[in-house]
């Protein structure tokens, strides 16, 4: 549905976006993920037709974005980072410009106008001027904008970002529902957000794709390399030496002792599972366990490797596992 | 140019939804009345001249106000991203933003229309039309030659202030550097080639034409010309604002 080839974009000597390829289907939800400055704006704008490639070329259900231009734009539906709109209209004259904008006729510009105000919940303030809601309104209306005529394809900026925790849990839902026929590529900053909306996550840094994968994988694939906390009882350097000692631990750290009992983070080698042998080698040793768990992997910290490893550092083993080269079309 | 109705339609009404739109047009009535005040006096002339003469001058700073949020306003608050995804072109935008201000200009030289009414009804004898029709037919198109002008400079900033004053002090430059006493070398000297090339862009003798009722297709060839000049100039930075 949304095709990005190779695009690139300059502007003056700042190489903002390299080579970027990635597919969405149909059905789809992508997210958009990036530090400040990674690209992810300038594809955004790209694949709207705000902005021409300077390189390589960018696709809505075939049709090129610079080639054909408003047949492209057509089947987009855009929601701006900033849901801008002009203050001054009310809610519903906002959306039936935009309606007469994609050219639609007066019996669909209605029945559409009413839909989008029920689905993004705002039939309350359909006479309120957008200047007067609060930055959570003006986002749905940004996002009633955007669904107005029924796009094939929805590139939503930070849907979420000014939305309360009801309006969240809402606004994903809605964006699964829509999905369900669409393609969705969503950029945001709530990673916990991405994590439970999408299908599928890019992550950009310096301007190029630096993993293309499905949150689970990525997750997954850190899991493998998460550390162990235990807390058992006994002195620091006898719990830190019993679990040392078992076979595929690599390194301890003592986090603190308290009232007889120590506190420890292992770290072993990824693709093992340890648990069972920490438990066995401690309470062989004498020292009963309180608490043994791995410390669950999340997407923000993906993210955090990825970032790192993009300003020097090398790449975490998540970046590689079960992602997409760089790059690479999907 | 599919859209650009919609997008004149839109401009138009939204001139009435912010403050600045109602201040321009009561501005304008104002000192237009003020002016016909001074024409309502008995035994004078029943003509309008010098409403549509000082309208010319008003337009000046009147024009800019109207042309400044045509397109900075956008840039400020974003919605020109929204504007330029969805699927009309520049040219519709350039097209309807223009349309849009134009129709604005119209609405607000609509109510002195009633002065000429005044005229009919208590002048005897009648005050002659023909001079009205031009006059005001002159009036429109220079408010659109110079809502053009605004535009450009509207197209190269998010800044409506800057856009205003730099509309403003241009179109005052312009008419002073086209004034007669600028072009017959009474207030400086300069040489003849180029007072003949200011003689040829400068507005007031034209004007003059259509207060006196001469319909001159030069003249209107002239004001669509440049207005058209600019239009195309407000595209071409549209078009490389997106390239740059």
């Amino acid at each position: 549905m949304i095709q990005v080839r190779s695009v690139s974009k300059s502007f003056g000597r700042v190489n903002a976006v390299s080579r970027v390829s990635f597919d969405v289907a149909r059905g789809e939800v992508v997210g958009l993920l990036g530090a400040n400055g990674a690209g992810k704006t300038t594809t955004i704008r790209m694949i709207t037709g705000f902005l021409p490639p300077d390189t390589g070329s960018v696709a809505v259900e075939g049709f090129d974005t610079l080639r054909a231009g408003e047949s492209a734009r057509a089947r987009v539906g855009y929601l701006p980072e900033a849901a801008p709109a002009y203050a001054e209209m009310s809610v519903e004259g906002y959306l039936d410009y935009r309606a007469r904008l994609f050219s639609m006729k007066r019996g669909d510009r209605r029945g559409a106008v009413e839909r989008s105000l029920t689905r993004c919940d705002l039939a309350a303030v359909r006479r309120r001027r957008v200047g007067q809601l609060s930055r959570g309104f003006r986002q749905r209306v940004g996002l009633a904008a955007a669904i107005l005529h029924d796009p094939p394809a929805l590139v939503l900026d930070e849907p979420t970002s000014a939305l309360d925790p009801r309006q969240i849990r809402e606004a994903r839902a809605l964006i699964r529902a829509l999905a369900a026929d669409k393609a969705v590529l969503v950029s945001s900053h709530i990673l916990p957000e991405v994590e439970q909306t999408c299908d599928r996550v890019i992550i950009m840094a310096g301007g190029t794709v630096r993993v293309d994968a499905k949150p689970r994988d990525l997750i997954g694939s850190l899991r493998e390399a998460s550390p162990y906390v235990v807390e058992a009882r006994g002195p620091a350097d006898r719990v830190s030496k019993a679990a040392a000692a078992v076979a595929g631990v690599e390194r301890t750290e003592v986090i603190g002792s308290a009232e007889g009992w120590t506190r420890i983070r292992l770290f072993g080698r990824s693709g093992q599972d340890l648990r069972a042998a920490i438990a066995a080698a401690l309470t062989s040793e004498g020292m009963p366990i309180r608490e043994l768990t791995r410390e669950a992997p999340s997407l923000e910290r993906v993210f955090l490797q990825l970032i790192e490893s993009a300003d020097g550092a090398p790449p975490p083993p998540a970046a590689a596992a079960g992602a997409r080269p760089t790059g690479a079309a999907a | 140019m599919r859209g650009a109705w919609t997008i004149a339609f839109r401009e138009f009404r939204s001139f009435f939804r912010v403050p600045v739109g109602w201040l321009t047009v009561a501005l304008y009535l104002f000192l237009t009345g003020v002016v016909f005040a001074n024409v309502l006096v008995p035994g004078g002339t029943a003509t309008m001249r010098d409403v549509l003469g000082w309208s010319q001058f008003f337009l000046m700073a009147l024009a800019p106000a109207v042309s400044m949020r045509l397109l900075s306003e956008e840039f400020r608050s974003g919605t020109y991203e929204a504007l330029m995804t969805s699927p009309v072109g520049d040219v519709s935008v350039t097209a309807g933003k223009f349309l849009g201000g134009v129709l604005f200009l119209k609405a607000m030289f609509a109510p002195t229309l009633l002065y000429p009414l005044i005229l009919l009804a208590v002048s005897d004898p009648r005050p002659d039309l023909g001079p009205m029709v031009c006059g005001y037919l002159g009036l429109v198109l220079l408010g659109a030659f110079y809502l053009a002008f605004g535009m450009l400079l509207s197209s190269l900033t998010s800044n409506q202030t800057l856009a205003f004053v730099s509309t403003f002090l241009l179109l005052v430059l312009y008419r002073v550097a086209t004034s007669e006493r600028v072009i017959g070398g009474g207030l400086v000297p300069i040489p003849p080639g180029l007072a003949r090339a200011l003689a040829a862009v400068a507005p007031g003798p034209r004007l003059d034409d259509f207060a006196k009722g001469l319909l001159d297709l030069a003249h209107i060839v002239f004001f669509l010309s440049a207005t058209a000049w600019f239009l195309m100039l407000t595209f071409v930075a549209l078009e490389m604002r997106r390239w740059r």
